[in-house]
């Protein structure tokens, strides 16, 4: 018998591995969710872009503008896909047979959530592309580009814990899925379509300061339409590291309450 | 490391309903024994092999297997067994070879041994030619022989099987017992298997344990179970239904006989002697006037020393969560 130590490491990457084949074996499982994002951005873009003549917009970019929006939606369907494949994990039985092994507990958990992330990142990568051929400009060109795919990224791995967590509580793929679409009003009540100074609604402006999706379309649209300007930025990596803190967390509770073997 | 396991007063009891599951069970398996453990739906049989390979923690007790606390040393134990749960673990999105060559990889061999174990096991399992194809699309004999394969991967010491023949059909059953025989008798595998089917025990155990209740409530060889309820078994059915109770009764007074069972119309009688024995009973039941449809004198089988011990009859091909 061949004996060596189990390097965490390898493990995941065993396992991330191994999710990446299954999900590029599922295309209708990740497909839908990207079309209906540039389906998103393409309306937005074609129905609403006017609106960039008003002159709060100074002049921006509609297109830029409006991006985030579609990337985020983006990242909010691809994240609950990291729940549900933990949940057919355990529901097939693949879950248990991995427990059965050596493998690090951390790696059989991170796996999928890994793998989600690099989900997100193509799809971030499709969506950017789609923009692109659209006519989008970036105010600081490429190395912007780029902070756009890691903001998306760290805001679908805070995302990816929920989804992940849900699932291992639950246990069940219908609840991993569903736990997104909370998700889904914090997009709408935000500054969405229009700039913060144009929310008509008094109630609105409230949600858009205190929901944390505002700071990840502000810092996204102001790299890509204003520059880099270091604490508006900060404002949206800060939103995304206290939601990772809390989401991964909780999905590394419900992970621990999993396999352990009480 | 060696390839037995000891149990001493191994219990479990379920927080959630405070189910005892397990209550007081202690048995020894011998390397390169065929050991198999067998019990109603709900005996706690299950939950013993999730204490044995470390899926859940006993709440009293301790066991080793291969000379390592379950509890203690999970990590080692599990380089150590192989197990299929009643559940077979397999991605349907992976190919039975690509199920392999992760399983082994997670073992720690090299992407290359890794492959050559994949061909080795494809080749036991007569699965070489779907090795290419999902598992999404085995039938359900298939994904059993691959769920066997992968937990032959690090050629493990200890097998343990949880009902691995259950809702499959006679050829596939047999042709997983015929590995299962081959694995303990060529390789000295140690086996720990539990079972509905009788018959399985029966033919491929050197040893048997019957849980009942979460105790065991007998141990032994097949033939030492089946000597303990006596060598023969006569079954009678009588003309009246009604006189089955009767026919007991007279035969516990005049012949002074204690193992009589009746069951779904049939008196059950276990002797010692059933050739002889049989005319006796002819004689006194002749005597009370008690009309005998048939007759059927036969060697027990564990289905009836179960019966006897748990009062219970097998329920075979049910799920169990026990």
């Amino acid at each position: 018998m061949i004996q060596m130590g189990n390097n965490v490491f390898k493990d995941t990457w065993l396992i991330t591995k191994r999710n990446i084949i299954t999900t590029l074996r599922n295309p209708f499982s990740f497909i839908p969710n990207l079309m209906i994002s540039a389906f998103f951005l393409l309306v937005y873009e074609g129905g609403l872009s006017g609106i960039s003549q008003l002159p709060t917009f100074e002049g921006a970019n509609y297109l830029a503008f409006i991006l985030p929006v579609s990337i985020v939606s983006a990242a909010i369907g691809g994240a609950g896909g990291a729940g549900q494949g933990i949940v057919k994990d355990i529901e097939n039985g693949f879950f248990s047979r991995l427990l059965l092994t050596p493998a690090s507990r951390l790696a059989i958990v991170l796996g999928p959530i890994i793998a989600g992330m690099l989900q997100l990142f193509v799809q971030t990568l499709f969506i950017l592309v789609i923009a692109y051929l659209l006519g989008l400009e970036s105010a600081t060109g490429f190395g912007g580009i780029l902070f756009v795919i890691l903001i998306a990224v760290g805001w679908g791995l805070a995302f990816a814990g929920y989804s992940a967590g849900v699932a291992l509580r639950t246990k069940n793929a219908q609840a991993a899925q569903a736990g997104t679409f909370i998700f889904f009003p914090l997009i709408f009540l935000s500054t969405t379509f229009v700039p913060y100074e144009l929310i008509e609604a008094q109630w609105l402006k409230v949600a858009a300061t205190i929901n944390p999706t505002t700071y990840i379309f502000e810092s996204m649209r102001t790299v890509l339409i204003d520059g880099w300007q270091f604490w508006d930025l900060m404002q949206g990596v800060f939103a995304i590291l206290i939601a990772c803190t809390i989401t991964i967390t909780f999905a590394a509770v419900s992970a621990k309450k999993a396999v352990s073997r009480g | 490391m060696n390839g037995t396991i000891k149990v001493k007063h191994l219990a479990k009891t379920f927080k959630k309903g405070n189910v005892k599951a397990v209550k007081d069970v202690s048995f020894e398996v011998n390397e390169g024994e065929f050991f198999a453990f067998l019990g109603p739906n709900g005996a706690g049989k299950s939950t013993v092999v999730q204490i044995l390979t470390t899926l859940i923690n006993p709440t009293g007790g301790e066991a080793f297997v291969a000379g390592c606390n379950v509890s203690k040393e999970p990590g080692k134990v599990r380089r150590h067994i192989g197990v299929a749960l009643q559940e077979t673990g397999v991605d349907p999105d992976l190919t039975g070879r690509e199920m392999i060559e992760l399983q082994a990889q997670i073992f720690g061999y090299p992407k290359q041994k890794a492959k050559e174990r994949a061909d080795e096991l494809l080749k036991i399992v007569q699965l070489e030619e779907s090795s290419v194809r999902r598992i999404g699309n085995y039938s359900g004999g298939m994904r059993r022989r691959l769920d066997l394969a992968l937990t032959l991967v690090h050629e493990p010491k200890i097998l343990f099987l949880d009902e691995p023949t259950t809702g499959l059909d006679p050829s596939n059953r047999k042709a997983i017992w015929k590995e299962l025989e081959r694995l303990n008798k060529e390789n000295g595998t140690t086996v720990f298997l539990t079972t509905q089917y009788l018959e399985e025990a029966d033919s491929l155990a050197d040893r048997i344990s019957i849980i009942n209740d979460g105790l065991i409530v007998a141990t032994g060889t097949p033939k030492e179970l089946k000597a303990q309820i006596g060598n023969d078994l006569i079954s009678l059915t009588f003309t009246k239904q009604e006189d089955v109770t009767r026919a007991k009764g007279a035969l516990e007074s005049e012949l002074d006989m204690a193992d009589l069972i009746v069951q779904e119309g049939h008196l059950n009688i276990y002797v010692n002697d059933g050739n002889k024995q049989l005319l006796q009973i002819v004689r006194v039941l002749d005597q009370h006037d008690l009309k005998i449809e048939t007759t059927n004198l036969s060697s027990p089988t564990l289905d009836d020393i179960f019966l006897k011990i748990t009062n219970e009859p097998i329920k075979e091909g049910s799920d169990s969560n026990g």
